[in-house]
């Protein structure tokens, strides 16, 4: 008896996608597709925008398929990557005035999904601790990093903001990053992110 | 000189892995990546907790339209891909059987996974190819997939001869020309293997045709790749064009 498309690996679900399967990728959309959509949307702070962010993203995704090497890391990385490149694009062409400063400013509006399944529920877990580690560096640090990942500032544009000069700002950011592995290991070594 | 390009770049690796490094930046910083061992070592160190960035945001819903519009093209493309398929591309079957498509090529019989008689079979099939322009009876058309993200302006098709026994022509349209080093390679997937076919080029406008000898009937696909001129015996990247069969 064949096996049902959803119980299978987000791995073997791609192999399916490389074959030009659009059922297939269909069911890696429903899979990443909320969590694709809601990085952009904290990146962008916008629906309109983080919506064709995430539609050209996907379509990239799948007209690249053949390119998806699981060696290099899960699916949900792979496709959370590439929302996260293409949304810096994004930024990056849009003038600094017309840039939602989200990182600083909070977002206005927010539709939360529900959580509907065990995997979003533990996902939600996952993203609190994640979260928690973040909160846990020192302000510049946190500051800083979030910044340059979800606001999508070059170093040079964050030691311009910051009034830092970029050396401090480059430290900064690799400090952080190592304070935080260090936390989510010890998050992942107390079964933190069940 | 050395240690002080090495320390520039290491303070970097932060900014590198957080998207924070301008393209020129970027491009340098990984070429640099290339030979230090030691910025590699650290980058994977660090990879952990900036992958776990994007899973740290609040989960919000997407718009219901952003799915259903993404599939209507992600299923257009997909029947485009295969709309050649069991169609035949002229009316009526040719009225008499054509000698097999080697024959007409004057090509000898092709050893699959042989990968010199196959490069040597490129400069012949290449010439031939174009001598078959406007000879068109039977067989049936597959419209090729492309990577659009390395080829943005590439298409192709495989004119399959009868059954595939008899191999396949394939044409490409709006292919970089590579003028240097390179040339285009096909291949042949079949049960898990990839078996090489001859390289070609492309003209100044980008279309090229090549065929394809291999015995097709059971293959699962037609791929071209990028690979140094005088071809290779296994494909040196991820396929830019495929053609499933």
């Amino acid at each position: 008896m064949a096996k049902d498309i959803r119980d299978l690996a987000d791995e073997e679900v791609m192999q399916l996608v490389q074959s030009g399967n659009p059922r297939a990728f269909e069911l890696v959309y429903d899979r990443h597709g909320g969590a694709a959509f809601s990085l952009a949307y904290r990146m962008v702070g916008n629906r309109g925008a983080a919506e064709d962010i995430v539609q050209e993203a996907f379509l990239s995704i799948w007209r690249s398929r053949l390119r998806y090497d699981q060696a290099r890391g899960s699916v949900r990385t792979w496709v959370l990557g590439i929302v996260h490149n293409r949304t810096i694009d994004s930024l990056r062409r849009s003038t600094v005035h017309d840039r939602r400063r989200e990182t600083m400013e909070g977002v206005e509006e927010r539709q939360e999904a529900p959580e509907r399944t065990e995997v979003e529920v533990a996902r939600r877990e996952e993203a609190r601790s994640i979260r928690d580690a973040l909160l846990t560096l020192p302000d510049e640090q946190r500051k800083t990093i979030e910044l340059a990942y979800f606001g999508g500032f070059s170093h040079s544009q964050i030691a311009e903001l910051l009034e830092e000069p970029v050396g401090t700002i480059k430290g900064r950011m690799r400090l952080g990053l190592d304070k935080m592995r260090r936390q989510l290991s010890e998050g992942y070594a107390a079964g933190g992110f069940a | 000189m050395m240690d002080r390009d090495h320390t520039s770049y290491r303070e970097e690796i932060g900014a590198y892995l957080l998207g924070a490094l301008t393209d020129d930046e970027r491009e340098a910083f990984e070429r640099h990546m290339e030979d230090c061992v030691e910025c590699r070592a650290e980058i994977e160190q660090l990879r952990p907790a900036a992958d776990a960035l994007p899973r740290s945001v609040e989960q919000v819903e997407p718009p219901a339209g952003l799915k259903t519009a993404l599939m209507e093209v992600v299923e257009r493309e997909a029947r485009e891909a295969v709309a050649g398929e069991g169609e035949q591309t002229w009316a009526a079957p040719p009225a008499r059987s054509r000698p097999p498509l080697r024959e007409r090529l004057r090509l000898p019989s092709l050893r699959p996974a042989f990968a010199l008689g196959a490069l040597l079979l490129g400069l012949v099939a290449g010439f031939a190819v174009a001598q078959l322009g406007g000879d068109d009876d039977g067989g049936r058309t597959v419209v090729a997939t492309v990577d659009q993200e390395r080829i943005p302006q590439g298409t192709g098709n495989l004119k399959v001869e009868g059954d595939g026994q008899d191999g396949a022509i394939l044409r490409v349209n709006g292919m970089p020309d590579l003028r240097g080093r390179e040339v285009y390679q096909a291949w042949v997937q079949r049960d898990g293997m990839i078996i090489p076919q001859p390289t070609f080029e492309v003209g100044p406008d980008g279309s090229g045709a090549v065929a394809v000898p291999e015995d097709l009937s059971d293959a699962q696909a037609v791929l071209v790749t990028r690979e140094q001129r005088g071809g290779a015996t296994a494909p040196s990247e991820q396929p830019i064009l495929s053609v499933p069969l």
